[in-house]
């Protein structure tokens, strides 16, 4: 009588491979999400004298494909304070939850909600970076817009991996690309906050949103504004993108059938 | 002979719906030395009597600083206040690291009042032996606490806890317009002045067994940062306090003059 | 009292040979002690209201609010000991947040109630735990219209997911009270503390279940209703403080507020004229009768 496990019903590691013991842990590795699901594109934000301005187009994408057209990606906090989501549309939502029981805590006392936009730039940044050390990021790039501790304008960003960013103007996701060249020659740095007024800043996310709508692939001709101002929060739902011009495009080369 | 049953522990009430053990926990706090705190419309101040074991030894510590917004006196068992004063400063660290925001004084005073409560609420644990007074300031002004053993907080306009803390209150009492309408430096000498009040005729208020904790806000919404005033640096406060009576003293003596 | 003395009293959760639990009946009086509390229930909104006992003259005036807030929708008055309403207020806002994790929404009034039953009546089963020493009022406004869900982005397509009844009534006011023995109630109103004999006795005077009283009524009602149940305390100082919840057009948008300083101070001179009236019809058709009285005091 031999003792080998094999001659007894054991698989032989020479058929089948050797045994892997890994399926005998309880404990295995687990999955977490790798990739972004259904996304919003970009988040365009821009200081004024007085207050800050926030623009997001409707579209939350399914890969490639337009899958939701009325989607709300400014999202409220308190009566100061917007947050402006690109990334994931389920972890925008989950955010926005967080964002709201903070905002039912605050409220419970008698003095009312304190959280300012700085307030919670800190505390969204704690959140991503704590969710990707665990190798679970919450997949969004963030702007945060409203006051700060002396009032003044406030605008700034964090992303998925918890980096935190502050500029007089913002982009996250393609409109870092497209979007910020152009507010920076509408804005250029040595011209100060108090030269630019809340019209010239819409007026120029307006625009910005219609050259991202030209050349985005992802992106729409619907889309919100959110100002911030010392009067309060002034939503602009359900905008549509005015006086387009396609004839640039006869002049793009290097794509699609054109021989020269 | 008739003993009380009700008082073995914090989970019986007796038949009239009292709980002896909480009231006993509250004969803890008479049992510490004094110390008094009062706001006005900018500052809050604490004022405390440090004892000493014997001649040669140390004075107990009777004001803590929390955070730069915030300090507490304490009267009673010290080590109760140790473990109350670690978690409000845990608490406080925690807020500044997760909002950037210092915490709101009502918020922190009603978390202790919490953790009071459960230990007169569950067998095994017993009320904490102490009483607070929390001194702070945040975007609704400046506060004052007091806590009790039983978990009760309340904010007052002054008040005070300890041995003899009656003719404290007495003072307190007799004064509060004048308080309402104090400048800081004359804050702290009314809080001197309700300390002495309590001292027996044969002691004074020294350098080495008066404590001062100064908070509030400076100009422009700025807050000024808890101050600890103990040794040396009390001589210019208890100068203040002795030429306040005195200028009290000749005023009498004037009145009394032009009676004549 | 008889159960003194018995050893049957000395103990929570456990039984006297009729069938009683003391500890909780003890805990009833230490409500019994406390400062008067009202609720109504009116047909666009409910009120709270408290009788806030001044025991020092340094307590800061206006401060130390006893009505709190839980989500945005209830208020929660309590009457007894007071650090054992925060804690019922604080098992409040868990539960009501825990509501939402689950169903992205806010809690109806009836739900949280039987929730916050079941937590009372959890401290009268065990021997490691008192009662709780209050009687807590809840009220709240389950909202008329359909919310969005939490954290919902958009509309979708307006075809709708069907199935819904139209002109079904959902939402409107709530109103409960619970006992240190977990046993709840629903309430047009609902009165708690030491003037809750008084205070009933005004709250069946105002046919509530009918169901016509305003809101703006409710408020004027039930400052005068704490005004009268303090009559026999009326030694010792008192603060009013008064809340409310409307319907979504109301005045609170649905959402649990302070009343505004103007309208708690209009309800507070109503009151205060409408007891001096009282006092008068009083002393004209008793006569001799109050003055022996005023004279034994």
């Amino acid at each position: 009588m031999n003792h080998f496990p094999e001659a007894w019903g054991r698989p032989r590691d020479d058929v089948y491979g050797p045994y892997n013991s890994s399926y005998l842990q309880t404990t295995g590795p687990k999955g977490h999400t790798q990739s972004p699901a259904v996304t919003g594109t970009t988040v365009l934000g821009v200081k004024f004298n007085g207050g800050v301005v926030l623009a997001a187009d409707s579209l939350a994408s399914y890969g490639s494909l337009a899958r939701f057209t009325d989607v709300k990606r400014l999202r409220k906090f308190g009566d100061t304070a917007v947050v402006g989501f690109s990334g994931d549309i389920s972890d925008m939502q989950y955010i926005d939850r967080l964002l709201d029981s903070i905002d039912v805590r605050e409220n419970y006392s008698a003095n009312g909600n304190t959280l300012n936009a700085r307030n919670i730039h800190t505390y969204l940044s704690k959140v991503l970076y704590k969710r990707r050390s665990e190798f679970n990021p919450l997949w969004n790039h963030i702007l945060v817009a409203g006051f700060d501790d002396d009032k003044k304008p406030f605008l700034s960003s964090a992303d998925l991996l918890g980096t935190t960013f502050s500029a007089p103007h913002l982009a996250t996701g393609f409109g870092a690309h497209l979007a910020i060249p152009i507010l920076r020659r509408l804005f250029p740095e040595e011209k100060p906050l108090e030269d630019i007024s809340k019209d010239e800043a819409v007026a120029a996310l307006r625009e910005c949103v219609k050259v991202l709508w030209y050349r985005d692939a992802r992106s729409l001709d619907q889309y919100s504004i959110a100002v911030i101002s010392a009067q309060g929060i002034e939503f602009q739902e359900d905008q549509q993108v005015e006086a387009q011009s396609w004839a640039f495009a006869e002049t793009i080369k290097g794509y699609g059938a054109q021989v020269n | 002979m008739f003993r009380n049953n009700y008082d073995n522990d914090a989970v019986t009430f007796s038949p009239q719906g009292r709980i002896f053990q909480v009231e006993y926990a509250q004969e803890a706090v008479k049992q510490g030395s004094v110390v008094v705190g009062l706001v006005n419309k900018t500052h809050t101040v604490l004022v405390g009597l440090k004892r000493n074991a014997e001649e040669l030894s140390s004075y107990q510590k009777k004001i803590i600083e929390i955070d730069s917004h915030m300090g507490i006196a304490i009267a009673g068992l010290a080590s109760d206040a140790r473990v109350l004063s670690n978690f409000m400063k845990q608490q406080s660290l925690g807020s500044r690291l997760t909002y950037g925001r210092p915490l709101p004084v009502d918020r922190i005073v009603s978390q202790i009042g919490d953790r009071a409560q459960t230990n007169t609420q569950h067998y095994g644990k017993r009320p904490y032996g102490v009483g607070l007074l929390v001194a702070g300031v945040d975007d609704a002004g400046p506060h004052l606490f007091e806590f009790q053993p039983s978990g009760m907080t309340q904010e007052m306009l002054a008040c005070a806890i300890g041995a003899r803390s009656q003719m404290a209150r007495t003072y307190l009492e007799r004064n509060l317009e004048k308080i309402a309408g104090s400048t800081r430096d004359e804050l702290i000498i009314h809080g001197l002045q309700a300390l002495k009040e309590t001292l027996s005729q044969d002691k004074e208020l020294t350098v080495d067994n008066t404590s001062v904790g100064v908070v509030g806000l400076a100009a422009e919404g700025k807050i000024e940062s808890f101050k600890l005033y103990e040794g040396q640096l009390l001589v210019p406060l208890l100068d203040a306090l002795e030429r306040s009576e005195a200028g009290e003293e000749t005023k009498e003596a004037e009145t009394m003059e032009v009676d004549s | 009292m008889t159960s003194i003395g018995t050893g049957y009293d000395l103990s929570n959760s456990v039984f006297s040979p009729d069938g009683r639990n003391f500890q909780v009946e003890y805990a009833v009086k230490a409500v019994e002690n406390g400062g008067t509390a009202v609720g109504i229930r009116c047909k666009d909104g409910v009120v709270l209201a408290v009788e806030k006992i001044i025991s020092s003259k340094l307590l800061k005036p206006g401060a130390n609010k006893r009505i709190a807030t839980v989500d945005r929708h209830i208020g929660i008055v309590s009457a007894g000991l007071i650090p054992d309403g925060r804690h019922f207020v604080s098992r409040a806002r868990d539960e009501a947040s825990s509501w939402r994790n689950v169903y992205k929404g806010p809690i109806p009034v009836s739900a949280l109630s039987n929730r916050l039953g079941s937590y009372v009546q959890a401290y009268t089963l065990y021997s490691s735990v008192r009662p709780f020493g209050v009687s807590a009022i809840i009220g709240g406004w389950d909202s008329e219209a359909e919310l969005a869900v939490d954290g919902q982005v958009g509309n979708g397509p307006n075809a709708g997911s069907g199935g819904k009844v139209e002109g079904a009534k959902a939402g409107g006011p709530g109103l409960y009270m619970i006992e240190p023995s977990g046993l709840y109630w629903g309430y047009y109103g609902a009165a708690t503390g030491k003037g809750r004999q008084a205070a009933k006795a005004e709250l069946e005077k105002l046919d509530l279940s009918a169901g016509n009283l305003s809101l703006l009524d409710g408020v004027k009602e039930a400052a005068r209703i704490i005004y009268v149940a303090h009559e026999d305390s009326k030694d010792k100082d008192f603060e009013l403080e008064m809340t409310w919840i409307s319907t979504l057009d109301g005045p609170t948008h649905g959402r649990h507020e302070a009343v505004p300083r103007e309208l708690l101070e209009e309800a507070e001179r109503a009151a205060k004229a409408a007891l001096e009236g009282d006092d008068e019809e009083d002393d004209a058709t008793k006569g001799d009768a109050v003055d022996s009285e005023r004279m034994q005091e």
